[in-house]
C-alpha cells in the first residue's frame, strides 16, 4: 500500500488517507502479508512491523523525491498487488518498476483533474490499473466523466469509516463527562451547540452559517455556535478569510466559541460537547469525514449538496441537505426545521449513530477492500 | 536550529527592530562569504512575514543582504530569475554575490538568504509624466528580458498565468464580504458609504471577468509560462531607479510567470490615485513608453484596457477591512471612499478614449 508524499501513516499528524489506511490494516492484514510503504517522520522510524504489518518511510514532502523513492524502493521488492493511494501520478513510475504487479488505486480527491496530471499521462495510468476504488460516487463520477472509456468497469466506490468506539455521542456514559467539562469550560452550559469542524476557508464555507445565525438565535433561545478549525489562530498567517469570518463572528449574539486546531486524537471531544453538526461547504467537495465522525457521535447532520457530502445523509433520516449553500438563509431553514422539533432531533441523531456503527464502520471498508483486491479486471 | 518565524511589533519599538535570533543567524550566514564586514544596517523588514533587508559594507564594496520571507523552495525561483537577468540577459539587475563555495545562497533557520551587490548611486527618477515614462520603459525591457527564463530543476514554480480569472473572481467575491462587514457593522460611520457604493464596484468588477473570458485572453495563455516571461509584482518609484547605464530593478523576491502587462496596469492606476484623476497624456504615453522596449499587440492591448477597468484602487483600499473593521471603518475611510469614487468617474472618459488606439 503506497501512501502520499505529504503525511505519515499511522495518522500522527492526522490525514483522511492516512486515516483510512490505518483503519483498514487491521482487517485486510489477516489474509496479506502488507507492506505500508509512506513518508519518513521524525517520530517514527524508518521501518518497522506492527501486529504484522511492515511499515516502510523513505523521505517525502516533495513529490518527486517521494515518487523516485517509491519507484527504487518497488523495484527492489515483489508484490502481486500494488495498492496506490490518490496518487494517480505514481501509477507510471510503479508500473515500470513492477511490470508483472496488480495495481489498485484509490481515490480520494480530484487527483485526476486536467491541471493535475496531463490527460495522456491519466490514460496512461488508468489503462495500467484493475481497479479503482473512490471514497463517493462524486469523486467516482468525475473520472468517469473525464475518462470514460479507460475507468470503464473498473470504478468501485467504498465509503470510509469512523471509529465508534473513540467517537461516542454526548450522552454515552464514556463522554458524559467530557462534554459536561466542555460545556462548562466555555460557557455552553444549557446551550444548543452548533458545530462547525474543517478548515476555515473560503470553499469550505462557514461564512454562511455564521451569517444564518442571527435570524436563527431570533427563533431559538439559547443558541451557541463552535467553530473546531485549523487557519483560526494560526500565528503563521491570518488569512482574509478568517479575518473575514472572525469579523463576522464578532458581532453575533451568541457565544461563539472558536478552538483553533486540535489534535486529531482529541477531535472527537468537541463532537460530543455538541448537539447539532453543519457542514458548510459550497465546493464540490470528495466527501468530507467529518460526517462519518458526527454520526458516529450521534449528531443531526446539516450539509450541503456539494460533491459526494449528500450521499451519506437520508434526507430527513439522519439530517438534511442544503440545496443552494450559497445563500445563508438556505442554512438557517435546515437548521431551524431541525431544532424546531426536538423529538426528530434526537432521532436525527440516533440514526446517525446507527448508520455509523452498522454501515460506516472499518470492518466493512476492510471486507469491500478485499473483494476489489480478489477482483480480476474483466478486460485488460 | 531555530526557525525564523515572524515576529510582533509593538508601537515602541524600533521600526527595524529584527529578533536576536535572526540576527545572529545572519552573522552565520555572513561567515560563508569571501569579504568582511565592516558595517550593516536593518534598510527594510517584514516582520509579519519574516523577511528583513540588509545594507552591508564590506571590504568588497557594499552589498544588500536579504532573508527571503518564502518557501525556500519558492525562493529559489526568484534567485534564479535573478540570475538569468542577469547573466543571460545582462539586464540591469542587481548581481548575486556567491558564497567561498559558489552558492548563490545560504540557508538557514528554515529559509534562504543572499548576499547582491547595493547599486551606487541609485536615484527615484522625477514624481512626473516623464520619470513615469522612464518607469514603463525599463518595465517593458524587464519583461521582454525576462523571457526565456527557466527555473531550476528545484524550484516551485511560480505561476499566475492562469489565475486571472480566479482574481477577478476573488475581486467580486470580496465585494461581498465588504457588503457584509459594514452590514455587521452599520454603527459605524464609514459603513454606509460603503454600502452605498459596494455594487457599483461589484459591477465593474463582474463585467470584468465577463468581459476577460470573452477576451483573447484563453488563446493568449497558450503561448506559455517562457514566451511571456515575468511579472515582477512589486514595481513602481522605488523598485525602479535611475543608476549607472540606465534604469535598474530591484527586489525581483516576487517574480512569477504571467502576462506580465499587469505590472504596467499596476503602475497607472497606482500614478492616476496619486493624482487623484485619470488622464488620457499620461496613460497614453506610458502605455506608449512601455511599447516601445516591448511591444504590446491589438490582443494584449485589449486585455489591458479590461484590467484597467477592474475596481484595483477600491479593491486595494478596502481589502483591510476585514482585519479590523471597528477601527477601520472610521472618518478616514469615509474619505477616502470619497476620493475613491471620484476619481473613478474620471477613469470612465479616458478609457472610453484610448480604447480604440491600438485598432
Amino acid at each position: 500500500m503506497i501512501c502520499t508524499e505529504k503525511l505519515p501513516v499511522p495518522p500522527v499528524l492526522g490525514g483522511a488517507i492516512q486515516t483510512y489506511i490505518s483503519g483498514v490494516l487491521p482487517y485486510v492484514g489477516k489474509s496479506h502479508q502488507i507492506t505500508v510503504l509512506g513518508i519518513s517522520d521524525p517520530s517514527l522510524p524508518d521501518q518497522e512491523v506492527i501486529e504484522g504489518v511492515n511499515y516502510v518511510r523513505i523521505p517525502g514532502k516533495i513529490f518527486e523525491i517521494y515518487r523516485d523513492g517509491v519507484s527504487r524502493y518497488v523495484a527492489s521488492n515483489q508484490f502481486d498487488l500494488i495498492h496506490i493511494f490518490n496518487r494517480p501520478l505514481l501509477v507510471l513510475p510503479v508500473r515500470n518498476a513492477a511490470p508483472r504487479s496488480r495495481i489498485t488505486l484509490s481515490m480520494h480527491n480530484d487527483m485526476f483533474n486536467p491541471e493535475k496530471i496531463p490527460p495522456e499521462e491519466a490514460k496512461a495510468a488508468l489503462n495500467e490499473v484493475t481497479n479503482i476504488v473512490t471514497v463517493s460516487n462524486y469523486v467516482g463520477d468525475v473520472i468517469r466523466g473525464l475518462y470514460p472509456q479507460e475507468s470503464a468497469g473498473k470504478l468501485t466506490t467504498i465509503y470510509s469509516g469512523v471509529d465508534s468506539g473513540r467517537f461516542l455521542p454526548g450522552n454515552d456514559p464514556k463522554m458524559q463527562k467530557i462534554r459536561n467539562q466542555i460545556r462548562k469550560e466555555h460557557g455552553l452550559e444549557n446551550k444548543t451547540v452548533i458545530l462547525f469542524a474543517g478548515r476555515v476557508s473560503q470553499n469550505k464555507g462557514v461564512d454562511r452559517l455564521v451569517r444564518a445565525i442571527p435570524a436563527l438565535s431570533k427563533k431559538h433561545k439559547d443558541l451557541a455556535l463552535v467553530i473546531v478549525g485549523s487557519n483560526w489562530f494560526s500565528q503563521d498567517i491570518v488569512t482574509d478569510y478568517v479575518a473575514y469570518v472572525r469579523a463576522l463572528a464578532k458581532k453575533l449574539d451568541i457565544p461563539v466559541v472558536t478552538t483553533g486546531f486540535v489534535e486529531p486524537n482529541n477531535i472527537q471531544n468537541w463532537f460530543a460537547a455538541a448537539d447539532l453538526f453543519v457542514c458548510t461547504s459550497i465546493w464540490q467537495e470528495p466527501l468530507a469525514r467529518v460526517h462519518y465522525e458526527a454520526m458516529a457521535a450521534g449528531l443531526p447532520i446539516v450539509t450541503t449538496a456539494r460533491g459526494g457530502n449528500p450521499e451519506v445523509i437520508e434526507a430527513g433520516g439522519n439530517g438534511l441537505v442544503v440545496e443552494n449553500p450559497e445563500d445563508p438563509n438556505c442554512f438557517e431553514e435546515k437548521v431551524a426545521a431541525i431544532l424546531s422539533d426536538k423529538n426528530q432531533m434526537k432521532k436525527m441523531g440516533e440514526r446517525g449513530r446507527s448508520l455509523a456503527v452498522t454501515k460506516y464502520n472499518w470492518e466493512r471498508v476492510g471486507n469491500e477492500v478485499l473483494r476489489v483486491w480478489g477482483r480480476r479486471a474483466s478486460t485488460r | 536550529m531555530e526557525q525564523i518565524m515572524p515576529w510582533e511589533m509593538e508601537e515602541q519599538m524600533d521600526e527595524f527592530f529584527i529578533p536576536d535570533y535572526i540576527n545572529n543567524l545572519a552573522d552565520e550566514v555572513l561567515k560563508h562569504y569571501d569579504f568582511s564586514v565592516k558595517s550593516m544596517e536593518v534598510v527594510t523588514t517584514k516582520h509579519d512575514k519574516g523577511g528583513a533587508i540588509w545594507k552591508l559594507e564590506t571590504s568588497a564594496g557594499p552589498k544588500s543582504l536579504k532573508l527571503l520571507h518564502r518557501r525556500p523552495t519558492r525562493s529559489l525561483f526568484s534567485l534564479g530569475a535573478q540570475n538569468y537577468l542577469v547573466h543571460v540577459q545582462k539586464a540591469n539587475v542587481p548581481p548575486i554575490v556567491v558564497t567561498k563555495d559558489g552558492a548563490d545562497y545560504v540557508e538557514a533557520g528554515g529559509k534562504l538568504w543572499f548576499v547582491a551587490e547595493w547599486i551606487e548611486p541609485l536615484n527615484p527618477v522625477s514624481k512626473d509624466l516623464e520619470g513615469a515614462k522612464l518607469l514603463c520603459a525599463a518595465l517593458g525591457e524587464f519583461h521582454r528580458l525576462s523571457k526565456g527564463y527557466v527555473p531550476p530543476a528545484q524550484a516551485e514554480v511560480s505561476s499566475r498565468l492562469h489565475k486571472w480569472p480566479k482574481d477577478y473572481e476573488k475581486v467580486i467575491r470580496k465585494m461581498d464580504w465588504f457588503r457584509n462587514i459594514a452590514l455587521a457593522y452599520s454603527e459605524m460611520p464609514a459603513s454606509s458609504h460603503l454600502l452605498n457604493v459596494v455594487d457599483l464596484f461589484e459591477e465593474q468588477a463582474k463585467r470584468g471577468l465577463e468581459r476577460l473570458n470573452q477576451s483573447s485572453f484563453h488563446e493568449l495563455i497558450q503561448h506559455g509560462k517562457e514566451y511571456w516571461g515575468l511579472v515582477h509584482q512589486d514595481y513602481g518609484w522605488s523598485n525602479g531607479q535611475m543608476g549607472p547605464n540606465g534604469m535598474w530593478i530591484i527586489d525581483l523576491d516576487g517574480v512569477a510567470y504571467d502576462i506580465p502587462i499587469r505590472d504596467l496596469r499596476k503602475l497607472i492606476t497606482g500614478t492616476m490615485a496619486d493624482l487623484y484623476r485619470w488622464d488620457t497624456t499620461w496613460v497614453r504615453e506610458m502605455i506608449k513608453a512601455y511599447h516601445e522596449t516591448n511591444p504590446i499587440s491589438p490582443e494584449l492591448y485589449d486585455l489591458l484596457m479590461i484590467d484597467l477597468a477592474m475596481p484595483n484602487e477600491f479593491y486595494k483600499n478596502i481589502k483591510e477591512v476585514v482585519y479590523e473593521p471597528e477601527i477601520f471603518l472610521d472618518d478616514v475611510t469615509s474619505s477616502m471612499i470619497q476620493t475613491i469614487v471620484d476619481t473613478d468617474q474620471t477613469k470612465w472618459p479616458v478609457l472610453e478614449e484610448i480604447k480604440d488606439d491600438w485598432k
